[in-house]
């Protein structure tokens, strides 16, 4: 495996090959964290995209990318991503593709499909020992549709099919591929480039099965200001909220742990979707269950 | 049959405004159908939303092309012919714009047949996709114009419509939509119903109708790369970022890096430049700069100073 040539900050481009002009709304985390990862991940790739809301990147006869893009329903990405991948293989197999044309098969769903309706697709291509990187834009909810709940909705937070709060608790996908035993599993964040960029670079020169799970600060799911996409995400790490680790080799790290956690309210107060949590006679005895949840990983990571 | 449309920006609350009317309007005794009316754009972007009211069933289905009353949120709209704001107007359409000008200006400005009338803008906001209530006041404007709607039914379609906001915010609303109504009181029934047209008398509005091909030829492929450049989602902005080049420390990859639209290169010398013609305002290279070197300065100003040919 190639060590990371990125050192500093200044070893990030400086110019980005994902194309402007996309439909996706002002401060869109997801998109922050994609236009960082397509820079590593370069042209020579097919996208598989999943229904969501990144389905509007492509919007015939515009696209942001460089290279291919293929769309699929909500939960068959991996299943397409296979039939590029073999499509491929045969080619170069039977000498009709040059092997330094080959393409990297890359998925691109958001968490609806990665957590809940992808998840048997997603599974299966892991099994299979299927060579793609899969690139999950974590948002939280349905955010194309009005933020409905999803899988991946934390705890406690509002949607709009959950207006009391979410009942239930963020699936681990981390840990569900990591149980799988793929080569390479690892999460990331727009607000963190450095990092980000390191592992998507670690990803691209493996090959297997490889998730790269981007949380997506989403101004208009969780209602905050655009302008702060990339503080609600750094906060995000070093409240402790999204821990940034990598699965490699059977081992989990992490990187960039925060060595002093800030308290889990300074994230959750700069969103809308967290608001009922602070009114006077709400719910505030969430915010020290939220607190006590982030404590108990890192008391888990750190023992 | 009443043909109403309501034209703002994402964000703006023209998808409740034609709620709040459509609701006003059933309570009158109307047949009602309203919908907001947007593509693959978000916040920021010009929508629209239209509502039809009529005493017989509605069978009518689709935008309005010819409205009798187009409501317009933002100025900033009228300007951009993407917007549609001018569509189909006729000299019976009342076309009314929430605006700090005048009657006389707009009327001389756009030189339309039917009548034009100003519903003053509350205050001055910097950032215009944040139009305080802009959406209720629409609505409550709206109300008074068709001339069928009591005021006390415009104030329980404001409260049924927004029932799920706290109390304090309703109350506001209502109090918008109410002073909406009595501020455009003097043009009371001054929008006048359009018959009703039957489906044989349907004239296909004058956009091309794609012809079906051999799928060979018609599927969706693109053969180009990054043509997304072509759409120029510069005009969602409201806000404008402007980089002080004298503060700039040239990092070389703070701005570029966060901006999500690759919108901000840097030239080899390590010079950010900002590209207007796709930046959507959404100001993260404002809040991330770290030597606080690029501000914000609202969109109108900055096209007022490129009409003037001010430096902005």
């Amino acid at each position: 495996m190639k060590e990371s040539v990125l050192k500093r900050m200044k070893d990030l481009p400086s110019s980005h090959l994902l194309g402007a002009g996309t439909p996706m709304c002002a401060g869109c985390g997801g998109l922050e964290a994609l236009h960082e990862i397509y820079d590593q991940v370069g042209a020579k790739s097919v996208f598989v995209n999943a229904a969501g809301c990144m389905t509007l990147l492509a919007t015939y006869p515009f696209t942001p990318f460089r290279g291919s893009w293929l769309y699929t329903a909500m939960a068959s990405a991996p299943a397409g991503a296979q039939g590029v991948r073999d499509a491929l293989d045969i080619l170069i197999d039977s000498g009709r593709l040059p092997p330094d044309e080959d393409l990297a098969t890359v998925v691109l769903t958001g968490d609806g499909a990665a957590y809940g309706m992808g998840l048997s697709a997603t599974s299966g291509a892991i099994e299979r020992g299927l060579d793609f990187l899969y690139i999950c834009y974590d948002n939280e909810g349905y955010a194309n549709t009005g933020q409905q709940a999803s899988a991946a909705t934390p705890h406690g937070a509002q949607t709009s099919t959950t207006t009391l709060g979410y009942a239930g608790y963020k699936k681990d996908l981390f840990g569900i591929w990591a149980a799988h035993r793929p080569t390479y599993v690892a999460t990331v964040i727009g607000a963190e480039p450095l990092d980000l960029a390191r592992k998507v670079q670690k990803a691209m020169s493996l090959a297997g099965p490889r998730l790269i799970l981007a949380l997506a600060p989403c101004p208009t799911g969780w209602d905050f200001d655009p302008q702060y996409t990339a503080d609600v995400g750094r906060l995000a790490v070093q409240t402790g909220i999204w821990p940034l680790k990598e699965y490699v080799g059977g081992e989990v790290v992490h990187t960039k742990a925060p060595k002093q956690r800030l308290p889990v309210e300074e994230y959750l107060r700069l969103q809308g979707r967290y608001a009922h949590l602070f009114e006077a006679g709400g719910q505030a005895g969430l915010i020290d269950e939220i607190q006590a949840r982030v404590d108990a990983y890192w008391d888990g990571v750190e023992r | 049959m009443y043909r109403i449309r309501f034209h703002g920006r994402g964000g703006q609350g023209m998808k409740t405004a034609s709620r709040i009317l459509g609701s006003a309007f059933f309570r009158a005794g109307y047949e009602v159908q309203d919908a907001p009316r947007y593509g693959a754009e978000r916040r920021g972007a010009p929508i629209f939303a239209y509502v039809r009211a009529a005493r017989e069933p509605i069978n009518e289905r689709g935008v309005i092309a010819e409205p009798d009353l187009v409501i317009v949120a933002d100025e900033s709209l009228v300007g951009i012919a993407a917007a549609g704001v001018c569509q189909g107007l006729s000299e019976r359409s009342v076309l009314l714009i929430n605006s700090h000008e005048d009657v006389a200006t707009w009327t001389h400005r756009l030189n339309l047949a039917g009548p034009v009338l100003v519903l003053p803008a509350r205050e001055a906001v910097a950032d215009r996709a944040e139009l305080p209530f802009a959406g209720t006041a629409c609505a409550g404007a709206a109300a008074v114009l068709v001339g069928v709607i009591p005021r006390d039914g415009l104030e329980a379609a404001v409260r049924e419509e927004l029932g799920s906001l706290p109390q304090q915010v309703i109350d506001q609303n209502v109090a918008v939509a109410l002073h909406a109504y009595d501020e455009m009181r003097d043009h009371a029934g001054l929008v006048r119903e359009a018959p009703t047209r039957s489906a044989k008398d349907y004239e296909p509005p004058a956009w091309l109708e794609p012809v079906f091909e051999d799928a060979r030829h018609s599927a969706p492929a693109i053969h180009a790369a990054a043509t997304s450049v072509q759409v120029r989602t510069g005009l969602w902005r409201t806000l404008r970022p402007v980089i002080d080049y004298d503060r700039c420390n040239k990092c070389w990859w703070v701005c570029s890096t966060f901006c999500p639209d690759s919108c901000i290169s840097v030239t080899d010398d390590g010079v950010p430049e900002i590209d207007y013609d796709h930046c959507k305002g959404c100001m993260i290279c404002v809040a991330k700069c770290p030597p606080h070197a690029i501000g914000a300065i609202p969109e109108t100003d900055a096209r007022d100073a490129a009409l003037t040919g001010e430096p902005s």
